[in-house]
């Protein structure tokens, strides 16, 4: 230790140390570089979503004056009144230099069909309202509203655009009147799906999803731990346990299709489970989901030291104490980690939903587990397939509600990763 | 009761029971020189006591529930007039719906007939009938089963093992599923794909190296070209999978590393989950992704070059797919290399190692069995992924080593043919199934590989 | 763990409860099938739902082939009411439905829908002839040095077709065989185009096969890139790659005019009025099939079929022709409508 510089092996060290620095901050920058990529995709994702979704969130109201014309209520049944008969008489009364059949469609045009909805629940919660005259902000046909939030250029020509240079007329009249006005598109969170993109929402979509998922993690979670607990710590190491592992793996490269095809075979055909329900729909997902948990879970166990285990035993734990005592804590945040990326997984699957009915349209928001519902990504999927150019922003908002459940879902998870997770 | 409470008075009772059972044997150990006198811990007594309350009555509860809707529409139809009960079952089972529809409530076809209405009523009694007699049932079996147990609890009662087992076999049930899983993949594309082998040859699917289902759609076309290779869709599997793969493996691999090693505590909360979230966001965004932004700008780099790139090619799925598995390396292998021991840590720097020289000797061999499981989970979801690869490699099935020209995957062509408007029975929608199962058995002698490569390299520590 | 255990076989049990607990009945009607037809028959639902008292539809899209599949499964309330599809019933699915009790099926044909061969505005519009188009997508075409032979396609670009058409790579995006769509698209362009060669015209009376499988095969050389059936894929494709045509359904021209521009076939240029009066030549008829023993049973069937068939849903100025259907004309709707009323069933020799 007194003359260090004499000893050879030092030399030898010494001479190496500049290039093992360098190799290892090469290293750390390849790390920091790698995480960096990653995070640019995910926000390159996030900025290509955002931008082209944060329109849908708002929405074009056109205000009009509606007489509800007691003649027209004669009948007991207010549905049978002749509600869109109302709205145009009040657009004919503030455009009455619309004369001719072919002008006067296109100046209905300009509000919703849904509007006419809108008068009917107001009539019915306020019956008070028949004789009236009432000025009423009325949803904006969706061309209306893509003109309005500059999706559509006004300056093409005429044949170009879905909105007409008349048309475009009486919106800058009403604009000027100040009769049209852009609010929050609440309707985009409390309403089904529609085929009208202006009054279709995602909340019935969020439902399903909501409903499937609680099968599917209620079931795959406890399932896919016990058996991942049993193949690790229980069975015993044979051949037979080498099938069920390769069986497991390969279960998990099993496309997401073919899940459906057995969930169409065993649930709907066998069982008699209704079609198109989140029951069948989360039961096919945990097919699904289960081999990851499994598989994610067998390698957290794996990582448990065997020390823990022996000591475990050794002061007269039985082999089921030792592992939920120490083992299964020990090894719980790979499993959470698992579980999240399972669940991921099967929040963003349209493929199996197809063969069990879930690529549907359904308006009616469900109420349990056997109400018929669709879910998140088969409802993205739909719409980014309708041929209406408005859907496009709506599918980028739906997209966002998805992103949105699914930080929800991975906070819980990750809060609950980090209480368990030790370092030793 | 309604079923909702029902369920929730037998958790309670379940719980209530736990409870006596535990007391009961304190109180037993009072008499044998406190608890250490037991054979088992008081809980054990207290959990086996529960499941002899709560298993008898869940299972019950199931068999009744199963049994019941057959039982009482027998009975309803038996008091039907006999011109009704007399139809053939299919119609039979929509007049039940009609009956079903009036109790609960709901709007139903045209006005119902009398004798539907009364159905109706004696639907409803019986169901009241039958829910009541099931509570009671229920709750006599658990009331009786935790006092006979009760009565049995003595020191030597040796609980801890009867309840260990009973959750042991709870473990292997389990495990069970996964085989039955298999077995039900394997049956729902075997019968179909037999049906296919009838018609087109099985050597002809296997080594056949064209795939073009051109057949006929309509019965009156005449099947154009209808070549069934399979050769051609695995490659493009292969291929686009192994493209992500060299995505995912070196960044979420060092990611893993950086973040369990390098990353400040507070770095590796935030980033870790937000690396997650690119498993989540649904494939249909990453399709548009690949298919209007990279697939073009590789069309356009390419060009720069003097490339011809397909404006499908397999390099713009590919590369998009292997973004989307980046956090199953990353996130699976960041756990695992968590749980290395920190003493072989401290032990290596103490050697005078450097960080990298323990990562790289270290750790990471120490790591290698739940690295290689994530890897393996990943190659598994590139394989199985559709969307991506619908949207931006298309559909053209070509035999090609070239990234830069359009390829389609097995599951593409499964999706496609599945949902197509041919005719169910034709051999093209036939052909979903066997792709499917010789995807199966694809895989599986994959996974046998890595299974065998995993254990010759695998380096056990302590 | 134990506790979850607990956990996990209670809920199991409620599973069971949960899924044989169907006593609540199917109150609304069921419709699978063709995703072409998905669209309108969604407006149909929707309308249907919020003007009567009835539920709103349940519709699936499942393809045309998929939604027989389940229609002709049997009668019964598991089994869908409605089956939408791109093309007629086919003879062996209507005998797997008789096969199964499903013995009286309805026919409506409810409009047509035109397809479109289009190309980003930011080039020229294509003037194409039925036979350009054989001849730039068929696999085999007619020697162009003479002959009444068929060779391998030679053509690489249009201008090697006609010279008055563009000097561009022909690269052709379009649905892929299983589709209904690209079904059509071969019968009515590459078919007829294929006729104009005198002897593939003489070879249809002599070996119908080599006929069918001249004029039907589409070319596997990169040049018709199959692209799934996602058609807003295709037009946003259509957008990215100027160079390149696609194949795909009216309604996503429509709405997307200001993007893309239909290529003028046979000198008409594909617009509603020229598709409605049959002056475009490239349409095909969309159906759909009712189970006529729902009828009575499951609610709301016959209201639907009012709906469907009633002059402000399918009529010209109706809402379905809004949304790009293109309407069949009077004589035909009436027809329809009165079959549609009275339930005339199905008969196939």
């Amino acid at each position: 230790m007194d003359q260090p510089e004499k000893n050879p092996t030092i030399d030898k060290v010494n001479r190496g140390l500049k290039r093992r620095y360098r190799a290892e901050r090469r290293f750390r920058i390849l790390g920091a570089t790698a995480i960096l990529t990653a995070l640019c995709f995910l926000f390159l994702l996030f900025f290509s979503i955002v931008s082209s979704g944060y329109k849908a969130f708002e929405k074009t109201f056109i205000q009009i004056e509606v007489f509800f014309d007691p003649a027209e209520f004669t009948n007991e049944n207010l549905a049978a009144a002749n509600f869109p008969g109302l709205i145009k008489a009040s657009m004919n009364s503030m455009f009455p230099e619309v004369t001719s059949r072919k002008d006067k469609k296109d100046l209905y045009y300009l509000i919703s069909p849904g509007a006419s909805f809108q008068l009917m629940k107001q009539v019915k919660n306020n019956p008070a309202l028949i004789g009236q005259k009432e000025l009423i902000w009325v949803a904006a046909n969706d061309d209306v509203d893509m003109l309005l939030k500059g999706n559509i250029d006004r300056t093409r020509p005429e044949s170009e655009r879905r909105i007409s240079d008349k048309q475009l007329g009486w919106l800058d009249t009403l604009a000027h009147d100040g009769k049209i006005k852009k609010t929050f598109n609440t309707a985009f969170f409390t309403s089904g799906d529609s085929r009208e993109p202006e009054l279709a929402g995602i909340w019935g979509a969020t439902c399903g999803s909501f409903y499937t998922l609680l099968i599917t993690l209620s079931l795959s979670f406890p399932i896919g731990v016990a058996a991942a607990v049993y193949l690790e710590e229980f069975a015993p190491k044979n051949r037979w346990t080498d099938i069920i592992e390769v069986n497991i793996n390969n279960l998990a490269a099993v496309p997401s299709i073919v899940y459906g095809l057995l969930g169409l075979a065993v649930f709907i055909n066998f069982f008699g489970m209704p079609r198109s329900t989140p029951l069948v729909g989360g039961l096919v997902l945990t097919l699904m989901t289960l081999p990851i948990i499994i598989i994610a879970s067998r390698a957290s166990l794996k990582s448990v030291p065997p020390s823990i285990r022996e000591a475990a035993l050794g002061i007269g734990a039985s082999k089921m104490q030792m592992v939920a005592h120490h083992v299964l804590p020990l090894a719980l945040p790979g499993m959470l980690t698992g579980t999240i990326i399972g669940m991921a997984h099967a929040l963003g699957e349209t493929a199996p939903l197809l063969m069990v009915g879930m690529v549907a349209f359904i308006v009616d928001i469900p109420h349990g587990f056997t109400d018929p519902a669709t879910v998140l990504p088969v409802q993205i999927y739909l719409w980014a397939d309708s041929p209406e150019r408005a859907f496009v922003a709506k599918t980028s908002a739906a997209i966002m509600v998805l992103l949105a459940f699914l930080f929800l879902m991975n906070a819980a998870a990750v809060l609950l990763r980090k209480r368990f997770e030790i370092k030793w | 009761m309604r079923t909702p409470y029902l369920l929730i008075t037998i958790a309670v009772l379940a719980c209530g029971s736990y409870f006596l059972g535990r007391s009961r044997a304190f109180a037993v150990a009072k008499g044998c020189g406190g608890v250490k006198g037991l054979h088992s811990l008081p809980g054990h007594y207290g959990m086996w006591t529960a499941l002899w309350c709560a298993v008898p009555a869940l299972l019950v509860f199931a068999i009744w529930n199963a049994a019941e809707s057959p039982i009482i529409t027998a009975l309803v139809v038996a008091g039907l007039p006999a011109e009704i009960s007399s139809l053939p079952p299919s119609k039979l089972g929509l007049i039940m719906n009609d009956i079903r529809n009036i109790i609960s409530g709901n709007i139903t076809s045209g006005d119902p007939s009398p004798a539907i209405i009364k159905a109706a009523e004696h639907y409803r009694a019986l169901q009241m009938i039958s829910v009541d007699a099931m509570s009671a049932v229920i709750l006599s079996i658990m009331v009786a089963a935790g006092l006979t147990i009760r009565t049995r609890i003595s020191p030597t009662l040796k609980a801890r093992n009867k309840v260990e087992k009973l959750v042991q076999l709870l473990l292997f049930l389990s495990s069970a599923i996964a085989i039955l899983i298999t077995v039900g993949i394997v049956l729902s594309v075997l019968f179909e794909s037999i049906r296919f082998f009838k018609v087109i040859p099985l050597s002809d699917f296997l080594f056949g190296l064209s795939w073009s289902p051109q057949t006929a759609i309509r019965s009156d076309q005449v099947g154009s070209s209808g070549a069934f290779g399979a050769v051609p869709v695995f490659a493009g599997t292969a291929m686009i999978a192994l493209i992500a793969m060299l995505v995912a493996v070196p960044i979420g691999l060092m990611s893993a590393i950086y973040l369990s090693e390098y990353a400040g505590s507070r770095f590796r909360t935030i980033a870790k989950p937000l690396l997650e979230i690119l498993a989540g966001i649904p494939t249909v965004v990453y399709g548009f992704f690949a298919a209007l932004t990279v697939a073009p700008f590789i069309r356009d780099t390419g060009g720069l070059f003097g490339l011809s790139v397909s404006s499908e090619s397999a390099l713009a799925a590919g590369l998009v797919m292997g973004i989307m598995i980046i956090p199953f390396v990353s996130s699976l292998s960041d756990d695992v290399i968590h749980a290395v021991p920190q003493t072989m840590r401290d032990g290596s720097l103490a050697l005078g190692a450097t960080k990298y020289e323990t990562i790289s000797h270290v750790i990471v061999p120490a790591a290698l069995p739940g690295i290689v499981g994530g890897i393996l989970l990943a190659v598994s979801r590139a394989i199985g992924e559709t969307m991506i690869v619908v949207m931006a490699a298309g559909l053209s099935a070509n035999l090609t080593a070239n990234p830069l020209k359009a390829v389609t995957t097995v599951t593409v062509q499964i999706v496609t043919l599945l949902v197509g408007d041919q005719e169910f029975d034709s051999p093209k929608t036939l052909a979903a199934f066997a792709l499917g199962l010789l995807l199966f058995v694809f895989t599986l002698v994959l996974n046998i590989i890595a299974l065998y490569v995993v254990r010759k390299y695998r380096e056990q520590y302590e | 763990m134990k506790k979850s255990i607990l956990l996990a076989s209670a809920l199991f049990a409620g599973m069971f409860a949960g899924s044989s607990a169907q006593a609540a009945g199917r109150d609304y009607i069921s419709i699978v099938g063709s995703s072409t037809v998905y669209p309108f028959s969604t407006v149909v639902a929707e309308q249907f739902g919020k003007t009567t008292n009835f539920k709103t539809p349940k519709i699936e899209s499942t393809g045309t082939g998929g939604g027989f599949k389940l229609f002709c499964g049997g009668v019964g309330v598991e089994y869908p009411d409605i089956s939408n599809a791109s093309r007629a019933i086919k003879k062996s699915e209507f005998d797997t439905c008789q096969a199964n009790g499903v013995k009286d099926i309805v026919e409506v044909k409810i409009g047509y829908d035109g397809i479109v061969f289009a190309n980003s505005k930011k080039s020229a519009p294509l003037k194409l002839t039925r036979k350009d188009i054989f001849l730039a997508l068929a696999k085999n075409v007619p020697d162009p040095k003479g002959g009444d032979k068929l060779v391998p396609n030679p053509y690489k670009t249009w201008k090697d077709i006609d010279p008055a058409l563009p000097n561009e790579k022909i690269e052709v995006l379009g649905p892929p065989p299983t589709s209904g769509t690209r079904d059509a698209f071969v019968e009515l362009t590459m078919e007829t185009g294929a006729t104009t060669f005198p002897f593939i015209h003489d070879m249809e009376k002599k070996d119908k096969n080599l006929f069918k499988a001249t004029t039907q095969t589409i070319r596997e050389d990169g040049a018709y890139i199959e692209a799934g059936e996602n058609d807003n894929l295709i037009v946003q494709k259509l957008e990215a790659n100027p160079h390149a045509v696609g194949i795909f359904g009216f309604s996503f021209l429509d709405q997307n005019a200001d993007m893309i521009q239909g290529s003028i076939i046979e000198n008409e240029s594909p617009t509603f009025d020229n598709i409605a009066s049959g002056k475009y030549p490239v349409s095909r008829p969309l159906f759909f099939y009712v189970k006529k023993a729902h009828v009575d049973v499951i609610p709301g069937i016959k209201e639907y079929l009012g709906e469907f068939t009633s002059e402000k849903a399918w009529g010209s100025e109706g809402y379905l022709a809004d949304k790009g259907m293109i309407p069949m004309d009077k004589k035909e709707r009436d027809l329809f409508a009165k079959q549609a009323k009275e339930l005339k069933t199905l008969t196939m020799k």
